[in-house]
């Protein structure tokens, strides 16, 4: 090839780079995640993705109009990512003006001395933030030692999503019943085979489903779930014996276990997709979070209600976990001054929040909240008041949730027996809190 | 005659369309996926092509506020096209030092170097973080160039190559009174162009790829790079906008489809200089 | 036999010229590594040692004390189901990855080699198209070809009467299937170095087995593969040293699923190292793993590198 072409090649390149460029520039809305200009710029990274996302966008853009003086650069980076990210920025000195994180996770940054003490920011210590007005338990969370290192912006929990039509088409009322026989039994009226047969009848044919009655989602939550339902908890209360193999979390997971391989009402976990088989409209009842709401309401030709979460224990119960804002405690001066005026508007304005489908922290919003507009996040949200538990508070918590999660995974793929698998989990899960003793 | 030289040929093309078909499928796929709307591509069964494509995903790449796209390509190109450039610039003479020069304790670092191709990336990810930390490098252009431009590979490579070149076009030189700098220089670099450009593309293809060192040392949203930018966009929209995730994945792999299809008949006769194919 | 040389050289004076000669050219030597030894000895040898330094002590990255616990990270990796579990994962990739993405290769290689067989330069571009994708696309992609009930695969293979296979969530096919993905990614560079190698095979060694009657197979086994020995050594040592290290895949595709039957030795090194914050423990993982590549490159070098004649 000649030199020539090489050079025409390259020079092709480099136009494409600038028409790239030139297009991102000539986009008719307002660009990039810089919301506002000049002022105090503050940096904000976060793990809400999808319709989270979304919806803080809008909220941003919203106060700074409001905010002269302040811009923000949100980074919404991954869950999984977030972490790493959040260790070495912090390490390297330029850690972001401020995050969220969860609440249960409030107790393993502070331990690393990140977190800035907030309690100036309430009312009870001279600010202007309502204490009383944060829905409990989830406040709880925020606090290690009685200071509380962090502002909540929401309660995101678990609840399920009923496909109407589906329902309608077997004859039931979209509920949830209050007890396991019940609940297998409604199942089993909505899971069907290729023929038609249902799972109760004789002739049901478990080894080709078109319709699943239910299906595993998000399992570890759900677990957890179903634990509490059973009165257990995956640790001690004084967070320092893992419980994890106790009586009611075998009964909680062989619960699970039946639905699957006992009833034939859920697939098998592993390889089964249960949001695009929701959209799909195979499957009845998902077990799901608040933040399925914007995705049900995307699948325009399937009509959607969210319900409770499922009640496979005696009691009810349900997760919940919560998002919370938190300062760098480095963090001074202008920059601290932009960062609380956001923190305090985006408090102002969580109704706005809503539309992302959690659940918003302040009370006086959840009751302002529309039902028309808002049914799921008032559904759910008013069963974590009543009988949610907020996700285990503890310095090791990303740690414990590793340990378990992949064994209530094997359980459920018949990799490995219920006993044995919530042994392993209890045997690693007892390692890491001896270590963070 | 020839229809027997056909029909030997013909396991060859079987095997060689066969595997074709294997490896374009999937890569249709993902062009043909990218042109769908978000509820097109959850229907039963697959479809491999669309009626109507959508071009909006790619109009929209460039929309979206959080996605800068054209400035992590930028970023992307910059870095490695400079990191291959450190690369040559320091590897080079040093296989030339293990190749041709002769000094105390050649074997011995010679064999450090292998050696240490055995040790996993991930050892030196952290400690490498907190050096360039204290260097103040972090959320530069530096930071995706120097640390790994000691390249093992390209020295081992380099040195195969440059032992191959016939010593008396050296001596030739040596007799003209060229330095050793000028044996290199002007008569071993000049030589090896192609095999120069074979490894500059596997040295560029493996930095425009990397997702976890830009991840960790690039804060600032202007300073990503393209995978780490694309890695955000496929969580942040998950699962729910995958079409847009594809084109985005389309956009970052045109740039390196061009590079090796300009270069391609460069690297095969490359590469069979290195001496990577044994001789 | 050098050494001497170089003392007698130090004394004798006619060989003045000598000694200088030969000092001017370890300084040349010298100058033209120390650009590579500079950065070498920085990002990869101190990188290294401090790395291994590491591994004795409780290391959190954010927490300003980090006491010095000797062994115990070893001891507790020694105990640690999950990293024999993690390990034997990787064992079985790795080793059904290479030998996978030798044979495709070398088939592609000897196809394209083929004298009569026409577009040699396509064939090259297009098999190796999937090299140039980055792991996230790959991974992306074959989440979907792969997925269960809306894949593409099992949409062709129900065509063939075959039931929907649950290919990423069965224990028992998840690592097959991370590795198909990979030979499909990957077999495209080793195709490039057979190609070379093939090349470098003389034709009249061919005509020569061609006139004492030798068939194809015969020339195969007899001169084709006896000869390509150092190619596939390098394709072989090279192989399993990435397929070792192998995170992506099972990072984006699987999260080390179903259960744990797609965790691999440096996904549970990420795990440990930036989800749990240990990154001495991460470390001590880390070289535990140099220790078992190293042990396998030899063991490579033994069985195929033996009978090599360079």
């Amino acid at each position: 090839m000649s030199k020539l072409k090489a050079i025409k090649y390259i020079f092709s390149l480099v136009l494409l780079v600038f028409f790239a460029q030139s297009m991102a520039q000539d986009a008719p809305e307002p660009v990039v995640t810089d919301f506002g200009t000049g002022g105090t710029l503050i940096s904000f990274w976060n793990g809400l993705s999808g319709s989270d996302g979304v919806t803080l966008n809008e909220m941003l853009g919203k106060f700074v109009e409001e905010t002269p003086g302040v811009s923000v650069r949100t980074e919404i980076i991954d869950w999984g990512t977030l972490y790493p990210k959040l260790q070495t920025a912090f390490v390297a000195g330029e850690p972001p003006d401020v995050f969220i994180v969860h609440a249960s996770e409030v107790a393993q940054f502070q331990s690393y001395g990140m977190l800035k003490d907030l309690s100036y920011l309430y009312d009870t210590n001279g600010g202007t933030l309502p204490s009383a007005d944060f829905a409990q338990p989830g406040f709880n969370g925020v606090f290690v030692d009685g200071v509380p290192y962090g502002v909540p912006l929401d309660n995101h929990g678990r609840g399920t999503w009923a496909n109407v039509g589906l329902f309608e088409a077997a004859g039931i009322e979209p509920h949830i019943p209050n007890n396991f026989d019940d609940l297998v039994a409604m199942l089993q009226q909505l899971t069907l085979d290729v023929n038609g047969n249902n799972a109760a009848s004789a002739d049901f044919d478990a080894a080709n489903v078109a319709q699943w009655g239910t299906c595993m989602e998000w399992i570890y939550t759900d677990f957890e779930s179903y634990l509490w339902q059973f009165g257990g908890s995956i640790i001690s209360e004084d967070g320092k014996t893992a419980t994890v193999n106790s009586e009611a979390a075998i009964s909680a997971l062989q619960r699970m276990h039946d639905l699957i391989y006992k009833y034939h009402v859920s697939p098998e976990p592993a390889g089964f997709d249960s949001w695009q088989s929701w959209a799909g409209g195979k499957v009845a009842l998902v077990p799901t979070g608040t933040w399925f709401r914007n995705f049900a309401e995307d699948q325009t030709d399937i009509k959607g209600q969210a319900l409770p979460a499922m009640q496979v224990g005696p009691n009810p119960g349900t997760w919940f976990g919560s998002h919370v804002f938190m300062i760098p405690a480095g963090l001074e001066g202008e920059k601290l001054a932009a960062v609380e005026k956001m923190i305090l508007w985006v408090t102002d304005h969580q109704a706005m929040w809503a539309g992302s489908g959690q659940v918003p922290a302040r009370i006086s919003v959840q009751e302002s909240l529309d039902p028309a507009l808002y049914p799921s996040n008032i559904t759910i949200g008013k069963t974590f008041q009543e009988y949610g538990h907020l996700e285990v508070v503890s310095k090791a918590i990303l740690e414990l949730q590793a340990a378990l999660d992949p064994e209530l995974g094997s359980a459920l793929n018949n990799q490995k027996s219920i006993e044995d698998a919530l042994n392993d989990a209890n045997k690693r899960m007892q390692q890491v809190l001896d270590r963070n003793q | 005659m020839k229809r027997d030289q056909f029909f030997r040929a013909l396991p060859s093309y079987a095997y060689l369309i066969i595997l074709g078909l294997i490896v374009v499928l999937p890569l249709i796929l993902i062009f043909s996926q990218s042109l769908m709307s978000n509820q097109e591509i959850n229907r039963w069964p697959p479809k491999i092509y669309t009626p109507e494509p959508v071009f909006s995903n790619y109009v929209n790449m460039f929309k979206r506020p959080d996605l800068k796209l054209g400035r992590w390509l930028f970023n992307s190109i910059f870095a490695a096209t400079a990191y291959t450039l450190a690369v040559f610039l320091i590897c080079a003479p040093a296989a030339y030092a293990f190749a041709r020069l002769r000094f105390p304790g050649n074997n011995v670092l010679f064999f450090i170097l292998l050696a240490t191709v055995m040790v996993p990336g991930q050892v030196t990810l952290i400690p490498n973080f907190l050096l360039v930390r204290n260097l103040h490098m972090l959320d530069t252009f530096n930071v995706l160039i120097w640390p790994g431009a000691a390249n093992v590979f390209a020295v081992f490579l380099l040195r195969q190559f440059f032992m191959q070149v016939p010593r008396e076009l050296e001596e030739a030189a040596v007799l003209d009174g060229a330095s050793y700098w000028g044996r290199f220089w002007r008569i071993i670099m000049p030589l090896s162009t192609n095999a120069l450009v074979a490894l500059g593309i596997f040295v560029f293809l493996g930095h425009y790829n990397d997702l976890f060192w830009p991840l960790i040392t690039t804060n600032s949203i202007e300073m990503r790079t393209l995978p780490v930018g694309l890695t955000l966009l496929n969580f942040s929209y998950g699962g729910m906008e995958r079409p847009l995730v594809l084109a985005g994945a389309i956009f970052a792999s045109i740039p390196v489809l061009i590079v090796y299809i300009i270069f391609q008949r460069q690297i095969i006769k490359g590469v069979a200089m290195t001496g990577m194919g044994g001789r | 036999m050098q050494n001497s040389e170089s003392s007698n050289a130090g004394k004798a004076v006619p060989k003045r010229y000598r000694l200088s000669l030969k000092t001017r050219e370890t300084l040349a030597a010298y100058l033209f590594l120390l650009p590579f030894i500079l950065l070498f000895s920085v990002f990869v040898i101190r990188a290294t040692f401090y790395a291994i330094q590491m591994s004795f002590f409780d290391w959190t990255i954010l927490k300003p004390i980090k006491p010095f616990i000797g062994l115990a990270n070893y001891k507790e990796l020694i105990n640690d189901d999950v990293w024999w579990l993690a390990l034997r994962n990787t064992l079985y990739f790795s080793i059904i990855t290479v030998i996978g993405t030798s044979a495709v290769a070398l088939a592609a290689a000897l196809a394209i080699n083929q004298p009569k067989v026409k577009g040699k330069e396509f064939f090259r571009v297009l098999l190796y198209m999937p090299s140039l994708l980055s792991v996230g696309v790959i991974g992306l992609t074959w989440v979907w070809l792969l997925n269960t009930q809306f894949g593409i695969v099992n949409y062709l293979l129900s065509f063939l009467g075959i039931r929907p296979i649950n290919w990423l969530g069965n224990a028992n096919l998840v690592i097959p299937a991370l590795s198909l993905t990979t030979i499909w990614w990957g077999f495209g560079f080793p195709m490039l170095i057979f190609l070379a190698g093939l090349q470098g095979i003389p034709e009249q060694l061919y005509e020569a087995a061609r006139i004492d009657g030798a068939r194809t197979g015969q020339i195969f086994w007899r001169i084709t593969l006896p000869l390509l020995r150092p190619t596939l050594l390098f394709i072989t040592v090279t192989g399993f040293i990435a397929h070792f290290q192998v995170f992506g895949q099972p990072f984006i595709m699987t999260r080390g699923g179903p259960g744990r039957a797609s965790y691999t030795v440096i996904f549970y090194l990420y795990e440990a190292a930036w989800r749990a914050f240990r990154m001495g423990y991460g470390s001590a993982i880390a070289v535990a793993l140099a220790f078992i590549i190293i042990f396998f490159t030899l063991l490579q070098f033994r069985f195929i590198g033996r009978r090599v004649e360079y």
